[in-house]
């Protein structure tokens, strides 16, 4: 973004609402309503043979929806008073994850809820914002010029790690990796030298045998196996372990260069692929489109990531910056690891493809991203503070 | 140090870095996505394509088995039956409680079709109860309407109207189990494999599990009809696809060359005892009938036999589930003494030398016995034949030695297993010095050859090979084979004949038969009138010991009747052929425990082979087995 553009803009307490609204990137929130659109084209074309669900297309609009008006409310927050409110927010969903571990509510073979009131909370899903605006602000005081220094990013590794640790014990697999992906990325920004980087990625690489060996369960072995036997395209039993990726493959393939059409999916009308319409939605995507309908809606999401970015570079303030690339990383790591998990490239774990997969927690995590980002860009003249300036 | 400038290029610089290597991941995807839709799509359509599609399957209606004149001894016929579908009720215990009051249905039978039914998808119909009777399948028809679930239809149940009659040679079919599918799969293609395991799979599908059934089970089973429909995952029909019903071909008939009449006639005349006999065409070979009795009844098997049934016909003494005629093995005692007079004669021994019998015969430091204690006195072979004389067989068989008479004994087609086209068939035993060694690891005792010459020792025989051997005499040595199925899949597995039995010989040994039942001083000449006027019957009797007779009991007077175990008591046996002048029929009858050769036996034979003349059993049958059966008798290389 040209520094000149920048100088022309107002100051955040000088704009009334209407102006404010006028300086928002009305084509990047088109393109989240395009995605959300899509997501419920899908849903209604792999729901609507089974009455049960029929009520699934409509719901997910209407969370869309809510999701928007959250978004637009996280947008019109000042940045100044997301930097106040990343450590007490931080400690306070932290304090909660604690909360789950001694009183959550099990479901599903999983402790992730935590029962506040009338409702229960999934800290979890909080967390992955806290962490980013925590991040955000700690380098955002502490990033000094001589910052390629390596303690200086050990206190963030902690603030992953504890949280981390707490929802992998939840189990939350999905989550937990989330974490690391978006913390890890806003490490990197902070500077940490490549040479770091570059040995903790060999000695991960170095240890997975190991891990492989010694640490993992039979039954962990046994899905490793079978993951890495249809990577390569080996035979499994099609009925057992890989029924799932196996018929999300056949799906995907069958699509073709432009796919059956809209509502002719065998695979996705006949129920072939469990967790269709969560997880899985982009099977139905991609056989009812094909590969340009699947392509583009990367494609779509790439821009949307993009854009982010730009948003990012825009920003006059380290928080802004880190802020916005972290929340960028979270959903980034969404679509990274569904879209390879559905396509077979990493084992199956439960990771949503946002704004598409029928589910509420990810839309609005989504969204509460995408508001913080609005928010930085509105707010991408501040400076915020005498630190953290650029 | 890092200057203001620098830290903030930095910054940039690795946003840009990130962005970079998140687009690197998404290319990535997309290659992948290429990969699987563009590369490998054709394939991954077919299979998506075959995902949705499922062949539903028509069994097809079992061919029926038909005796000689078109009597059906293996048909089918309609049941109805009651069935649920689970989904379709939503209290499945309450409507099967509801068709308990209407019909006999125990609560053990409730709780096993609700268990079944819980195993099946919900749309899936699981069977309540098969067989209904007249009365329960029109209460049902009338009130199924009313119970949630419930429906009755008609189905074709295999059926078997002769019931035990034809048990062993039929067989029966049952539902395919784990064991008969991997059989019936057999050298199948994966498809053919998954298409088998799937039709056999239906309720109303049967295979063969013995006898003819399981022999010419692709013969009988035909093809199955299909139609392609639409499912989804779980297997629940969306639409039926527009492509044309295939309807099943039924499978083929089969047409077996006895007569149900003279079966069951010759059943009816073994009374409560146990045994075999064998009726053939002396002209073709085609079996006529072909019994062991007692039976069990096929139609018990087909819906499945209680373990309880099942065990009573397993634990039976006299084996109903045994085919003695095929499958039993008996000594054929002195019905064996044709053979070894054949082989004397062909050894050259002359049939006029005399034998003195005075009851008994030395050989080294041992004593054999003739079954007259006071002796036969001088004897020529035709003598020795028709007063069975045991001392005569000692002397000429001793002569003529244990090789001959192996070779004459194969020759009439004994030790050899013939094929006829069903489960079992033994081959017996022809014993000599070879297999001797072979099986016992010992060299042959000349001893062992005057058990020989009485049909005694280590020879076995069944009721077929002894039949046979009737025929062949009666047909002067033309060397007939046997066999039963005279429309349907013939069993190609011929055997190489042996060398013609000499003509004159032949002769021969049918004057000693005729004498046996007509002349004075035959064992059995009580039987030789088949009470037609015309026709006489030519024989022999024959006793096979089951138990050893001790030196201390032949001193006493041997153990009769009453005496001793029935299952010590020997077997009864005979083979005859009729009529005396003008063979047409040749039988062999074994009466297990009957004692006496000439008592029990011979006229238990004599009213079959009386039967079958009456009947004229080679009348026109339905069959033209007479003029089939030449060109099957046919010499295949040698073995």
């Amino acid at each position: 973004m040209a520094r000149a553009a920048r100088a022309s803009s107002m100051r955040f307490e000088d704009r009334t609402l209407a102006s404010t609204l006028g300086q928002l990137p009305w084509g990047l929130i088109l393109m989240l309503v395009s995605v959300a659109c899509i997501g419920t084209a899908a849903l209604y074309s792999s729901t609507y043979t089974n009455p049960a669900e029929s009520a699934l297309p409509l719901r997910h609009a209407i969370r869309f929806a809510v999701a928007l008006v959250l978004m637009f409310l996280i947008a019109l927050v000042p940045i100044k008073v997301w930097l106040q409110a990343a450590w007490p927010a931080y400690l306070v969903t932290l304090a909660m994850l604690v909360g789950v571990e001694l009183f959550g509510v099990t479901g599903g073979g999983a402790t992730r809820w935590l029962p506040l009131g009338p409702i229960n909370v999934q800290p979890s899903e909080f967390m992955k914002l806290a962490l980013t605006l925590a991040l955000a602000r700690y380098y955002h005081n502490n990033l000094t010029h001589q910052s390629g220094r390596f303690f200086i990013h050990l206190p963030p590794l902690l603030l992953i790690l504890v949280p981390a640790a707490l929802i992998f014990k939840q189990p939350d697999f999905g989550t937990t990796l989330a974490l690391f992906a978006s913390g890890g990325v806003l490490i990197y920004l902070g500077g940490l030298y490549y040479r770091i980087i570059f040995g903790v990625v060999a000695a991960g690489l170095a240890s997975a045998w190991p891990i492989y060996a010694f640490v993992l369960e039979e039954y962990q072995r046994k899905r490793v196996d079978t993951f890495l036997a249809q990577l390569t395209g080996q035979a499994v039993n099609t009925l057992d372990d890989g029924y799932q990726i196996e018929q999300a493959k056949i799906a995907i393939g069958s699509g073709g260069w432009q796919g059956r059409g809209f509502m002719e999916g065998i695979q996705a009308q006949l129920d072939y692929i469990p967790e269709q319409h969560t997880d899985f939605i982009l099977t139905v995507i991609a056989e009812e489109f094909g590969f340009l309908g699947a392509t583009g809606l990367l494609l779509l999401w790439a821009i949307i990531l993009i854009w982010g970015l730009v948003i990012a570079r825009s920003s006059a303030s380290l928080f802004g910056r880190f802020a916005a690339v972290g929340c960028v990383a979270t959903v980034a790591f969404f679509i990274l690891f569904n879209v390879a998990m559905v396509l077979g490239l990493v084992p199956v774990v439960g990771v949503p493809l946002p704004l598409v997969s029928y589910g509420g927690t990810v839309m609005f995590t989504t969204m509460a991203c995408f508001g913080i980002i609005l928010s930085v860009h509105l707010g991408r003249d501040e400076r915020l503070s005498s630190q953290g300036v650029i | 140090m890092t200057t203001q400038g620098e830290f903030d290029q930095r910054i940039s610089r690795r946003t840009v870095t990130a962005g970079v290597a998140g687009g690197v991941m998404f290319s990535g995807l997309v290659a992948r996505l290429a990969q699987l839709q563009l590369l490998e799509g054709q394939r991954y359509r077919e299979i998506a394509d075959e995902n949705g599609v499922k062949l539903e399957l028509a069994p097809p209606l079992r061919g029926s088995i038909y005796d000689r004149f078109g009597v059906p001894l293996a048909s089918h016929r309609q049941a109805g039956r009651i069935s649920i579908i689970r989904e379709q009720t939503p209290d499945m215990e309450a409507s099967l409680r509801e068709v308990a009051r209407q019909i006999d249905l125990t609560s053990d039978q409730q709780a096993r079709v609700i268990q079944q039914a819980r195993q099946q998808a919900s749309f899936q119909s699981t069977i309540v109860k098969s067989e209904l009777t007249y009365e329960e399948f029109a209460r049902m028809s009338l009130l199924a309407a009313d119970i949630p679930g419930v429906q009755v239809d008609m189905a074709a149940t295999r059926s078997y109207p002769r019931g035990r009659d034809f048990a062993h040679m039929l067989g029966y079919v049952a539902k395919a189990s784990a064991d008969d599918l991997a059989r019936l799969t057999e050298g199948a293609t994966q498809e053919e494999t998954e298409l088998l395991r799937r039709l056999f799979r239906h309720p109303d599908m049967r295979t063969g599990r013995s006898g003819v059934e399981r022999h010419a089970e692709e013969w009988l089973r035909g093809e199955p009809g299909f139609r392609r429909l639409e499912t989804n995952a779980a297997g629940r029909v969306i639409k039926e696809l527009d492509s044309a019903d295939v309807a099943p071909t039924p499978g083929k008939d089969i047409g077996l060359t006895v007569d149900a009449e003279l079966q069951r006639a010759a059943i009816e005349r073994f009374g409560d005892e146990s045994g075999a006999a064998v009726v053939l065409d002396i002209e073709t070979g085609a079996i006529l009938a072909f019994v062991s009795t007692p039976a069990f009844d096929p139609n018990d098997f087909v819906n499945g036999i209680s373990q309880a049934d099942y065990d009573a016909l397993r634990e039976n003494d006299r084996s109903p589930l045994y085919h003695k005629a095929y499958d039993g093995t008996y000594p054929p005692g002195s019905t064996f003494k044709m053979v070894v007079a054949t082989a004397a004669l062909e050894a050259g021994i002359n049939p006029e030398m005399r034998v003195h019998c005075p009851g008994h015969y030395r050989f080294g430091n041992r004593t054999w016995h003739c079954w007259k204690r006071g002796g036969h006195g001088s004897v020529n072979m035709h003598w020795a034949i028709k007063g069975s004389c045991d001392v005569y067989f000692y002397e000429i068989a001793r002569r003529t030695g244990v090789e001959k008479i192996a070779e004459v004994s194969r020759k009439f087609g004994f030790g050899q297993r013939w094929e006829l086209g069903m489960t079992g068939g033994r081959r017996g035993t022809v014993p000599d010095d070879a297999w001797k060694r072979a099986a016992l690891g010992e060299p042959w005792y000349e001893g062992e050859t005057l058990n020989y010459g009485i049909g005694q020792g280590y020879l076995s025989t069944t009721p077929l090979q002894l039949a046979l051997y009737s025929a062949r005499i009666a047909a002067n040595g033309r060397l007939i084979e046997p066999y039963i199925i005279g429309e349907g899949p013939r069993p190609d597995e011929r055997i190489p004949d042996a060398e013609p039995l000499n003509e004159e010989i032949m002769k021969r040994m049918q004057a000693g038969m005729y004498g046996v039942t007509s002349e004075a001083g035959g064992t059995a000449w009580r039987s030789g009138d088949l009470g037609l006027g015309g026709p006489r019957l030519a024989g022999k009797t024959g006793t096979a010991q089951v138990r050893r007779i001790t030196k201390e009991e032949r001193a006493t007077g041997v153990l009769k009747g009453d005496q001793i175990a029935r299952k010590l008591r020997d077997h009864a046996l005979f083979v005859c052929y009729a009529p005396a002048d003008d063979p047409k029929y040749a039988a062999a009858v074994v009466v297990e425990h009957g004692e006496g050769g000439s008592s029990t036996a011979a006229p238990v034979a004599r009213d079959i082979m009386a039967t079958a003349i009456r009947r004229d059993s080679r009348r026109a049958a339905r069959w033209q087995t007479a003029s089939v059966a030449p060109s099957i008798i046919t010499t295949k290389g040698a073995p």
